[in-house]
């Protein structure tokens, strides 16, 4: 039992004990790993237990010294696990034989007794370092796992608002590439189930053929397929989601277990997410496709409607004129030829809008803004609604001197057009239509009002609605249902707004539209 | 009308609206020819020598555009194009390359009629015609320089006659803005704003309602027609 101070400090160059590797699982180099720190401690701690129990045993004369020893046994073993306080544990041994046992200062024991007592204590000291070694790992799981946990719920955090998949999985790849120190990427099936990359980290992260055709077992067969990268499936309860793909950075460097277990908690969690989003999109989707098919209907309904009503009366006149011409009288001959010719206009006046419709929906509109005359831009309009405006009283009052408006003359045109057209529309025969322009604040306001009927409560908000009309069924006024959808797509894409309200001293109905004012 | 009736040459690819175009021609005196394509067009201007060209802009073989430049080269006839509404950049430039009018499809005869007439007339004005013109309570003499709303002369300021004489001598014909910013301020690249602000004085002086002209007309997107 003779040993050198200078070969114990040799065996601090020990490997690495399994509880200092325990630290890899979250990717950080393992604490104090290599460290001869712990072993340096041990010798002072050894050495100040001898130093207290010396003193005591001066003053009070302890029978049991050795249990001070326990103490640094037991520091050791929490503060650095099972190696070191092994180590401190024979240190304790050596010292107490050394320096308490007869014959003092020498490695021999005399009394048999304590032989028995020695040998007992280093029992102690194995146990207390086994148990304090344990503690010392449970604790350091509770650390990790409550370290595991928030990252967890920051990630499920992060991804909890996300309603872009592509947005989605860059929160995933990232965060896993960060959590699990690895290249990582995300495979998901495509529209015809074949497994395509969709996204990765880093971004120029390439997976090779065979990474990929080991992907596609892994999908295929839902079970992990390792090689160079480590491919997982993840899924929900419902379904198969896809792919993730791991390469864990350092040289061989593999997963250890708890890195399985986050991988395996954020894949659960990732499938869900992916799930949720691609549902969101679905039921976007059906209510867009709902729509659309409402307005489809809608305007087949219109377009049968407004082409086969005018075209009926167009056909109707023609051919009563050609077999029967002679026998009417020259008055009746010019009320077929009339109403066939009005309709022949509102026909086109239905094309137009259909047309126009069209160029709104498909942002044509690109506004060639000029100066524009108020008084000017009324006066047009009103010259070219004067066939739909007849059998009606027309006044037209705009202020003078108003500076003029930066707009697309066409489009503004259009939009009175149709204004008046839908007062002439619903105004009783000789009914009054008042187009006025007047500024008002920042802007210039052009007020078309009619003697109808006005507008229902529950029709204000739809007014402007494609192919919404008023009356519905047999009651609805010959129209396209277009006119206002129309003027608030123009007066819109002219940066101005439309309004529509009930005339307050009388019935009937008044549109507003307002334009910005030019800056002087 | 008698033998010297205007000929006009139909240039258009649909066949209900050649037929349409011949009877309502032909019902007023002119005489027609037709042409489908822009080739047969060629060949029917230097055959029948027309008076006028009323060409549709949306032949199938070759673009109105470019067919109206290789009628120019061939001759000084004058050209009404017809075509659709919403297409106002394509009516201008067929006016600007040297169409002298325009009829929006679908047309009534009366507008069809009229454009036709105005078109004529400015060819006879240019072989030297009286240069005067009278409509309601409005006359104008360029020979003598005279403007008068009913019995009163009116006053215009020099770019505002300048104006007036441009759309006098094409009366009944649209006049783009290019066009009278090249007449008027010889230089088609000045601010059209000033050109709408001579107009707007020129109705203060010449409209009885400035507001709600009836001479001097605005062609939405286009320029100005004096009727």
């Amino acid at each position: 039992m003779n040993f050198i101070a200078a070969a114990d400090v040799e065996r601090a160059r020990l490997p690495v004990t399994s509880s200092d590797a325990m630290d890899n699982v979250t990717g950080r180099p393992p604490r104090s790993a290599h460290s001869v720190g712990p072993y340096v401690e041990g010798i002072l701690t050894a050495g100040l237990a001898t130093a207290v129990g010396a003193v005591i045993n001066i003053y009070v004369g302890l029978a049991n010294v050795s249990l001070i020893y326990v103490v640094p046994v037991l520091v050791a073993a929490v503060r650095h696990g099972l190696a070191p306080s092994l180590w401190v544990s024979g240190l304790s041994v050596l010292c107490f034989n050394f320096f308490f046992l007869p014959p003092l200062y020498h490695f021999a024991i005399a009394d048999p007794a304590n032989v028995v007592a020695l040998f007992f204590f280093m029992v102690v000291a194995i146990v207390a370092s086994a148990l304090g070694t344990r503690t010392r790992a449970q604790a350091e799981a509770a650390r990790r796992e409550a370290h595991t946990n928030a990252e967890l719920y920051a990630f499920s955090g992060k991804i909890a608002g996300v309603i872009e998949l592509d947005d989605l999985l860059w929160i995933v790849v990232t965060q896993l590439a960060r959590l699990l120190n690895a290249e990582v990427a995300i495979l998901l099936p495509d529209k015809a189930r074949q497994l395509e990359l969709r996204a990765a980290f880093p971004p120029d992260s390439e997976l090779a053929e065979a990474g990929l055709a080991a992907a596609r077992e892994a999908w295929e067969s839902d079970r992990p397929a390792n090689g160079n990268w480590l491919f997982v499936p993840i899924r929900t309860s419902r379904s198969p989601i896809g792919i993730v793909g791991i390469l864990a950075l350092g040289e061989g460097r593999a997963l250890s277990s708890a890195e399985r277990q986050l991988l395996e908690a954020v894949g659960n969690q990732t499938a869900v997410a992916i799930e949720r989003v691609s549902l969101a999109q679905d039921i976007d989707q059906a209510r867009l496709g709902a729509e659309r098919e409402r307005l489809r209907s809608s305007m087949l309904t219109s377009v049968s409607h407004d082409l086969r009503t005018p075209l009926a009366s167009i056909t109707g006149a023609l051919s009563s004129l050609r077999s029967h011409g002679q026998r009417y009288d020259e008055p009746t001959r010019q009320e077929l030829l009339g109403t066939a010719l009005s309709e022949a206009e509102r026909l086109d006046r239905f094309v137009g809008n259909l047309l126009d419709m069209t160029r709104l929906d498909a942002g044509a509109i690109q506004p060639k803004r000029e100066p524009v005359e108020v008084g000017d831009l009324v006066s047009t309009a009103l010259r070219r609604a004067q066939p739909v405006l007849k059998g009606r009283a027309v006044s037209s009052s705009v202020e003078p001197r108003l500076a003029p408006l930066s707009l697309d003359f066409v489009l503004a045109e259009q939009v009175l057009f149709n204004l008046l057209d839908n007062a002439a529309k619903y105004s009783p025969s000789g009914g009054r239509i008042e187009l006025s322009a007047r500024r008002v604040g920042d802007a210039v306001e052009i007020a078309v009002r009619d003697e109808g009927p006005g507008i229902a409560p529950e029709a204000l908000d739809h007014l402007f609605e494609k192919f919404y009309r008023a009356d519905a069924g047999d009651r609805r006024r010959a129209g396209t249902g277009l006119g206002l959808a129309i003027a608030k797509g123009f007066v819109e894409a002219q940066g101005g707004t439309i309004a529509a309200r009930n005339r307050v001293a009388r019935s009937g109905a008044e549109f507003i539209v307002r334009y910005p004012a030019s800056p002087a | 009308m008698t033998g010297d009736a205007a000929t006009i040459l139909i240039v258009e690819d649909e066949p209900p609206i050649r037929r349409l175009l011949r009877t309502t021609l032909g019902a007023h005196d002119y005489r027609t020819h037709e042409a489908a394509t822009g080739a047969e067009t060629l060949v029917a201007l230097h055959q029948h020598q027309p008076d006028l060209v009323l060409l549709d802009l949306g032949l199938p073989d070759v673009d109105g555009l470019s067919l109206i430049g290789d009628i120019r080269k061939q001759s000084p006839v004058p050209i009404v194009v017809l075509s659709s509404r919403g297409d106002e950049a394509a009516k201008v430039t067929a006016l600007d390359s040297g169409a002298d009018d325009y009829v929006t499809k679908p047309f009534g005869a009366d507008e069809l009629l009229a454009r036709i007439r105005a078109a004529l007339r400015h060819r006879l004005q240019e072989q030297g015609a009286e240069r005067s013109f009278a409509s309601g309570d409005l006359s104008v003499d360029l020979v003598r320089r005279l403007v008068r709303r009913g019995a009163e002369d009116v006053k215009l300021s020099p770019k505002e006659y300048d104006i007036l004489e441009q759309l006098v001598i094409h009366a009944g014909k649209v006049l783009t803005h290019k066009h009278l910013l090249r007449a008027v301020w010889r230089n088609e690249a000045v601010d059209p704003q000033y050109l709408r602000v001579y107009v707007r004085q020129l109705r203060q002086k010449i409209e009885a309602d400035p507001s709600t002209p009836t001479h001097v007309l605005t062609e939405p997107g286009i320029g100005y027609r004096l009727v």
